[in-house]
C-alpha cells in the first residue's frame, strides 16, 4: 500500500513564512542582545571632555580574570555572551567600573593583555579628525553601541593605545573614587613633551609642568580644573620602552594589595613606593600579564592647602 | 509520480532552512555593531599591546601620581621652563589641579 503525501501548498507557504520570521526574530534578538550598560544611570547631560570614563580589559582568559579581580577588589560581574564575544561588566557595589572581554591573542605574535583607556569626547568624528591630523592612528573605526554611545580606538603618535567615547547617557560626575575604583591614569611616553602637545591639541587639556627629582619630563593633563592624567617620560633605563597608558585603582594599602596580587597569581612590576602626593603607588600585573596601578589616596590628599 | 510528490516537502524544507540561514546572516549584519566586530574591524584584536613592559627606573623621584590640590608649582609652568615647549603650559597663575574631593552621593 503506497501512502501518498498530500501537500497543501498554501499551508506550507504560511508555515514557511512563519518559520522564517521566527528564525529572523530570534537571530535579531540574539545578535542585538549585546548591550553595554549606560555610562550613567539615570542619564544626565553632564559631560567632562578629557576625563577617563571607562576601561576595558582584553584578556585571553575571562574566567581567570574575573576570579582575580573579584578576589582583589571585591568586584562582581554581569556576563554578556553574544556571537563570538564573551564580555563581562565589572561592578563595585552595583556600579559598573569597567569591562572585561575575552579575546585570543593574535596568532603567531607574542602580545600582552592590557586595560584600554576610554577618554570622554563630545564628538567622535571631530576627535577622529583631530587625532589623525596630529599624528595619531586609527585602530578601530567609530561604532555605535546601544545604550553606551559611540567609540573608537586609536594610538597616539608614539604608539600608546587609547579609546574615545561619546557617551549617550552623559559622563560620570567628578567625585572622589572609592577604594576598588579607578582613580588615576598615566601615559608613559618616549617624549613626554611632544606627547603632551598631542593630547593638548586633541582634547584641549591644560598642561601643568610637574617635574620630579629624576630630571625627566612629567606633566599633568587637566580639564574642568581637575587633574585627569599624568604624562611621563619613560625611565631611561627601561629595556622595553613601548609607550602606553596605565590606569590606577584606589587602594587603602598598596603594599597589602600588592601582596594579594602575588597570592592570586599576579606579579609586582614596581614595588610600592611613596609618590609625590605622599601615598604609596605600585604597578602590578594580573595573571595574564595585564598591568595596572595601585594608588593610595586619602581625602586629605585632595584637600591639602598650598605650601 | 509518487517520488515526485514525496520530494516536494523536502524541497520546501531546504528552502526554509536556506532562507533562515540567510535571515540570520542578514540580522547579524544589521545589528553587528557590537564587540563581535564585523568583517572590517574586530574590537578585541587591535589593542593587545606589544609584549612586555619593563618598569625599571621607577621608584622614588619618578612621580606619576596625581598632585595634591594647591601643590606648589615652584614658579614652574611660566612658559620659560623649556626654550621651545611643544605644548602650551598652563599660566603661572593657575593653581595645580588635583583629583575631585567630593565623596559620592554625599
Amino acid at each position: 500500500m503506497m501512502r501518498r503525501w498530500r501537500v497543501d501548498h498554501g499551508v506550507l507557504a504560511r508555515c514557511s513564512l512563519g518559520a522564517l520570521l521566527g528564525v529572523a526574530t530570534i537571530a535579531s534578538a540574539a545578535a542585538a542582545s549585546f548591550l553595554l550598560p549606560p555610562l550613567v544611570q539615570p542619564a544626565s547631560s553632564e559631560h567632562h571632555a578629557g576625563k577617563v570614563v571607562w576601561v576595558d580589559l582584553v584578556t585571553p582568559d575571562l574566567a581567570s580574570a574575573k576570579r582575580f579581580y573579584g578576589a582583589l577588589f571585591g568586584w562582581s560581574f554581569n556576563d554578556i555572551h553574544t556571537g563570538h564575544t564573551d564580555y563581562s561588566v565589572a561592578l563595585l557595589d552595583g556600579r559598573p567600573v569597567g569591562g572585561l572581554v575575552q579575546r585570543a591573542p593574535p596568532r603567531g605574535e607574542k602580545r600582552q593583555p592590557a586595560w584600554l583607556t576610554f577618554i570622554s569626547v563630545r564628538d567622535v568624528a571631530v576627535t577622529e579628525r583631530s587625532i589623525l591630523t596630529h599624528g595619531g592612528k586609527l585602530l578601530a573605526s567609530p561604532r555605535n553601541y546601544a545604550q553606551r554611545g559611540r567609540q573608537a580606538v586609536f594610538t597616539d603618535p608614539q604608539g600608546a593605545v587609547f579609546a574615545v567615547l561619546q557617551s549617550s547617557s552623559g559622563d560620570p560626575p567628578d567625585v572622589l573614587a572609592d577604594p576598588g575604583e579607578w582613580i588615576w591614569s598615566s601615559v608613559m611616553a618616549r617624549d613626554a613633551a611632544q606627547d603632551a602637545a598631542f593630547y593638548q591639541d586633541v582634547f584641549g587639556y591644560e598642561v601643568f609642568e610637574n617635574p620630579g627629582d629624576d630630571g625627566a619630563t612629567h606633566v599633568v593633563l587637566s580639564s574642568d580644573d581637575y587633574a585627569r592624567a599624568s604624562l611621563n617620560t619613560l625611565p631611561a633605563d627601561a629595556a622595553r620602552r613601548h609607550p602606553h597608558w596605565l590606569n590606577f585603582v584606589r587602594v587603602t594599602s598598596a603594599r597589602d594589595t600588592a601582596g594579594r596580587v602575588v597570592a592570586l597569581g599576579g606579579r609586582v612590576l614596581v614595588a610600592p613606593f611613596t609618590d609625590r602626593h605622599g601615598g604609596q603607588v605600585a604597578v602590578v600585573a594580573d595573571p595574564a600579564g595585564a598591568p595596572f596601578g595601585l594608588l593610595e589616596w586619602t581625602e586629605a590628599d585632595g584637600q591639602q592647602d598650598a605650601k | 509520480m509518487n517520488t515526485l510528490v514525496d520530494r516536494r516537502p523536502m524541497r520546501a524544507l531546504v528552502v526554509i532552512v536556506s532562507a533562515a540561514l540567510a535571515a540570520i546572516a542578514l540580522a547579524a549584519c544589521i545589528v553587528g555593531g557590537g564587540y563581535d566586530g564585523g568583517e572590517s574591524v574586530d574590537y578585541g584584536v587591535g589593542f593587545y599591546e606589544p609584549y612586555g613592559y619593563e618598569y625599571g627606573g621607577w621608584g622614588p623621584g619618578y612621580g606619576v601620581g596625581p598632585p595634591r590640590r594647591g601643590y606648589d608649582r615652584g614658579g614652574r609652568g611660566d612658559g620659560h621652563a623649556a626654550p621651545h615647549p611643544a605644548y602650551r603650559p598652563a599660566a603661572p597663575s593657575r593653581p595645580m589641579p588635583s583629583l575631585p574631593s567630593h565623596p559620592r552621593g554625599r
